[in-house]
């Protein structure tokens, strides 16, 4: 069920899996390569999930929800939003991720538990007009929140996450090795009826 | 429908012992089932993944196999929608699967493009706008790009009627100097009286206009559906259903079947809120 217990893969080791078979001149993207930014992308996807839950937890202590809300910020291309609808409101309301994340922390509830379900889905890589790539990942996130005076609140939420891959040099023992680096952008939350 | 009973009864069988696993939080088979984006609904289309929505690649036996379309382009239509009577699924369908000419959807093929219902704000005032949106190459990748706009508010500044004589610029006001252009302008109402009988507004002049002089501001995205007329013959829209079961996520919405291009033209037109 919680996708946080898969195997963790540092992501250093990936990138430099992907480094391995990445060609030089050919800007395109092989199958092999695909699934290896695929693995890539769903590692930072993962990193994310498992920091909103100790961001959501009402027992992180003040001072550990920040230091993991900047860790989070290191995930994500500069100005990404988070754009949040709900059932009844089919309108997209706009947060800064570090908004976004403050607003998880200093929601009123006592008890707070954030799951997520083992499904994702990994859209196509599609090249932008700035040479990168883009891609969707979606992902599944169930909330439950209680209040000692016994309010109960839950909703799952569908979460589709950019991922924009780049492909980016650095020199290692003065070789220049080129590697595909991920990081996430917009988020399109939306609240569903499961 | 049978097919998409077959498909989704293969989703439990696969997945039934995750469900009973998850407990509270409900069945995962309803959001494998789900086309959870459009990428998902031109692969499942295109016959491009297995149920689960791992990638099929050309050397994969099953990649665009007609068994496996066969299987996934029931689920693809709004179940719920009476609207769409089902000889014209299966017309839709023969043709589609067909085994000489199997069609394709192809991202980068055009003659598909996105209905973005938006709100802006003018005069403190929300006002809906909607956007047309169309993929367009740009250096080395392509792009999104706004080709055409709708909006009531504009469309009121529009309308005119053409039968009645109306007012006019005389024949000879040439010979004045069209000093009676004052007269013409006097009223704003009645502008467009004076204007060419065939002239067709652009929406999105007016509207990049507005937004430029920072009299219309952006504030939301209301609802997104796409209009498909990629493929010979046929017109589909495709919406997304955010409910409960099965038949949920990115779906065809409508189905129309065109006899030729003027046709065609015709619906497109009925799709942009063009009378001429």
């Amino acid at each position: 069920m919680n996708m946080l217990n898969y195997k963790s893969i540092s992501s250093l080791l990936i990138v430099l899996a992907i480094a391995s078979f990445a060609s030089a001149q050919n800007a395109d993207i092989s199958p092999a390569r695909k699934q290896a930014i695929d693995s890539l992308a769903l590692e930072k996807v993962r990193d994310l999930s498992k920091y909103i839950s100790i961001i959501g937890n009402k027992k992180t202590p003040f001072s550990e929800a920040t230091r993991v809300m900047d860790r989070a910020e290191e995930l994500f291309a500069p100005d990404s939003e988070m754009g949040v609808s709900s059932l009844n409101r089919k309108e997209i309301n706009y947060y800064k991720v570090r908004k976004y994340f403050e607003r998880l922390m200093a929601l009123n509830y006592d008890r707070v538990t954030i799951s997520w379900y083992d499904i994702h889905y990994i859209s196509d890589l599609e090249r932008q007009p700035d040479g990168r790539y883009v891609g969707v990942v979606t992902i599944y996130q169930r909330f439950e929140g209680e209040s000692d005076d016994g309010l109960k609140y839950k909703d799952t939420t569908k979460k589709d996450i950019t991922i924009y891959v780049e492909r980016k040099k650095t020199q290692i023992q003065g070789r220049t090795i080129e590697f595909w680096d991920v990081l996430l952008g917009d988020i399109r939350v939306s609240e569903t009826s499961a | 429908m049978k097919l998409s009973f077959v498909f989704i009864t293969t989703l439990f069988l696969s997945h039934g012992l995750q469900a009973q696993l998850v407990d509270d939080m409900d069945d995962e088979s309803r959001l494998y089932a789900e086309n959870k984006q459009v990428n998902q609904f031109f692969r499942r289309f295109n016959g491009e993944e297995d149920e689960k929505g791992e990638r099929y690649y050309p050397k994969d036996k099953q990649y665009r196999s007609e068994r496996l379309r066969r299987k996934y382009i029931g689920i693809l239509f709004d179940a719920s929608n009476s609207g769409i009577a089902q000889d014209l699924k299966v017309q839709f369908a023969k043709d589609v699967l067909n085994k000489d000419k199997p069609v394709i959807l192809n991202f980068h093929g055009g003659n598909w493009f996105s209905e973005v219902h938006t709100t802006f704000v003018m005069n403190g005032k929300d006002v809906p706008v909607t956007l047309f949106m169309e993929l367009e190459k740009h250096h080395q990748g392509t792009r999104w790009v706004i080709g055409k706009v709708y909006a009531d508010i504009f469309k009121a500044s529009f309308d005119r009627d053409t039968v009645k004589v109306g007012k006019f610029l005389h024949p000879l006001s040439h010979e004045l100097d069209f000093m009676n252009l004052r007269k013409a302008f006097s009223n704003a109402d009645s502008v467009g009286q004076f204007t060419l009988k065939k002239f067709v507004p652009d929406h999105l002049s007016v509207f990049l206009y507005e937004v430029k002089k920072g009299n219309l501001k952006f504030r939301t995205v209301n609802e997104v559906k796409f209009h498909f007329f990629q493929i010979d013959g046929w017109y589909f829209e495709v919406s997304q259903f955010n409910r409960s079961g099965y038949n949920t996520g990115w779906l065809i919405s409508n189905l129309v079947k065109v006899k030729n291009e003027s046709e065609k033209n015709l619906l497109r037109k009925y799709v942009y809120y063009e009378t001429k």
